[in-house]
């Protein structure tokens, strides 16, 4: 991953959602060790304690845990907490935004969803 | 611990306060940024802790010493700028030798891959160098001598962009593999300040701001929308950056304090927010009035 740097997303989100996407593509399963803060740092030239934010943001929401002295470990419902996580606050926000959009160009609800589906069977097609 | 305390420090210059009873302290093991406009400060500051000249009063303690005329500081510290005193006599390889046993944690093997790495010819001289050239030789001296506290001013002076990056990864992976108290001072903030931990904003010989880089992204927030909205919801506000937009729009820039229901109220009310970057803060927080270049140009 390059890391965003204009400067608008803080860099230890985007290292935990960097960290998120990783085990929702099962790149770490459950019960595994994760990347140390120096790792982290060192993969991304960024400080240390950055990186460690990051790993602390998804510990507090038990994504990951940590084991004294050994490090830090895939959670075993890490990806169910994941994903219920970015149905309730990302997509929710996302709706929003587009429902505001539709607004702003008077596009009817029915007419979204109708691009919705068109998206789906799109996407389903492929 | 406290490597660097800072009680009250002011210099006086003429008739100028170059630091202006100036108080922070710097914990060990941080990398801190030290940011201000030209004239704030800076370099005054890091001679002062380094010990290469008194401040006129107030308290600095470096390793809880005195650092002025201290053995012991000298030691420990190395202050790096674009005005290093090489001794002429010496070619660049010479130089890396006799540096090597001033000082104690000295890496004489990665001061020499980084000399090759960077194309340096042994018998060359410091004199001849090009201005990138002297801060690339310099950065490999403040690396190497691995001291407690390192101070880099304005290290990339001329460099160009590819080894200025190199030089960002050097730093940091020397860093990790040798923790040590690093002060970095830069006017390309946004270069680096994903290798901060700290920040510390110089306004006018005054800390303005010393706060974790993380929490300054989330200090202060953009909002835009028409001017009679803006103004409403700015309300009392402390208001650190203000620009308008054609006729009617504005763009302002305010502390962060908003609830997320506000914010979501303000969006409902047609007003957009938006980050603001680490380096346009600390312009926006820097610069002397509330406007900007513009104001130059207004014709009454």
């Amino acid at each position: 991953m390059i890391l965003n740097m204009d400067g608008t997303k803080p860099i230890y989100l985007q290292i935990s959602e960097w960290l998120e996407r990783e085990i929702l593509n099962e790149n770490f399963k459950s019960d595994q060790k994760i990347y140390s803060q120096y790792q982290l740092a060192e993969m991304f030239t960024i400080n240390p304690a950055t990186a460690a934010k990051g790993l602390t943001m998804l510990v507090e929401e038990n994504i990951l845990y940590k084991k004294r002295g050994l490090g830090m470990f895939v959670a075993s419902n890490a990806k169910e907490i994941i994903i219920n996580k970015r149905k309730d606050q990302t997509l929710k926000q996302l709706v929003v935004e587009i429902v505001m959009e539709a607004e702003r160009l008077e596009v009817s609800i029915e007419e979204l969803i109708q691009m919705i589906r068109d998206a789906n069977k799109r996407e389903a097609g492929e | 611990m406290n490597v660097i305390d800072c009680k009250g420090l002011t210099k006086v210059y003429g008739r100028t306060k170059a630091l202006n009873k100036l108080s922070f302290t710097i914990e060990e093991n941080k990398i801190t940024g030290l940011i201000g406009r030209n004239g704030a400060g800076k370099t005054t500051l890091l001679k002062i802790i380094g010990g290469f000249m008194r401040g006129t009063s107030g308290e600095v303690r470096v390793f809880s010493e005195e650092p002025f005329n201290n053995l012991f500081v000298s030691a420990n510290v190395i202050y790096i700028n674009d005005q290093m005193n090489f001794p002429t006599a010496l070619s660049l390889k010479e130089i890396l030798n006799v540096a090597a046993t001033f000082y104690e944690n000295w890496n004489h093997e990665l001061a020499n891959r980084l000399f090759d790495y960077f194309s340096f010819h042994q018998d060359h001289q410091y004199t001849g160098l090009s201005k990138g050239m002297k801060s690339t030789f310099n950065m490999i001296v403040g690396l190497s001598a691995r001291c407690a506290l390192t101070m880099f001013d304005e290290p990339t002076t001329g460099m160009d962009a590819a080894v200025r990056k190199d030089f960002y990864r050097a730093l940091l992976k020397d860093f990790i593999a040798y923790p040590r108290t690093i002060i970095l001072s830069s006017h390309h903030l946004n270069e680096i300040e994903d290798l901060l931990e700290d920040i510390l904003l110089l306004k006018n010989g005054k800390e303005h701001l010393h706060i974790p880089i993380a929490d300054l992204k989330e200090w202060a927030i953009g909002i835009e929308g028409l001017t009679a909205n803006v103004n409403e919801w700015i309300g009392e506000r402390e208001v650190i950056h203000l620009k308008n937009i054609g006729h009617d729009r504005m763009f302002a820039v305010v502390r962060n304090n908003f609830s997320e229901y506000e914010k979501q109220k303000a969006r409902e009310a047609g007003l957009t927010f938006s980050p603001v970057s680490s380096s346009d803060i600390c312009v926006y927080l820097t610069s002397k009035t509330k406007g900007g270049i513009d104001d130059v140009f207004i014709k009454d």
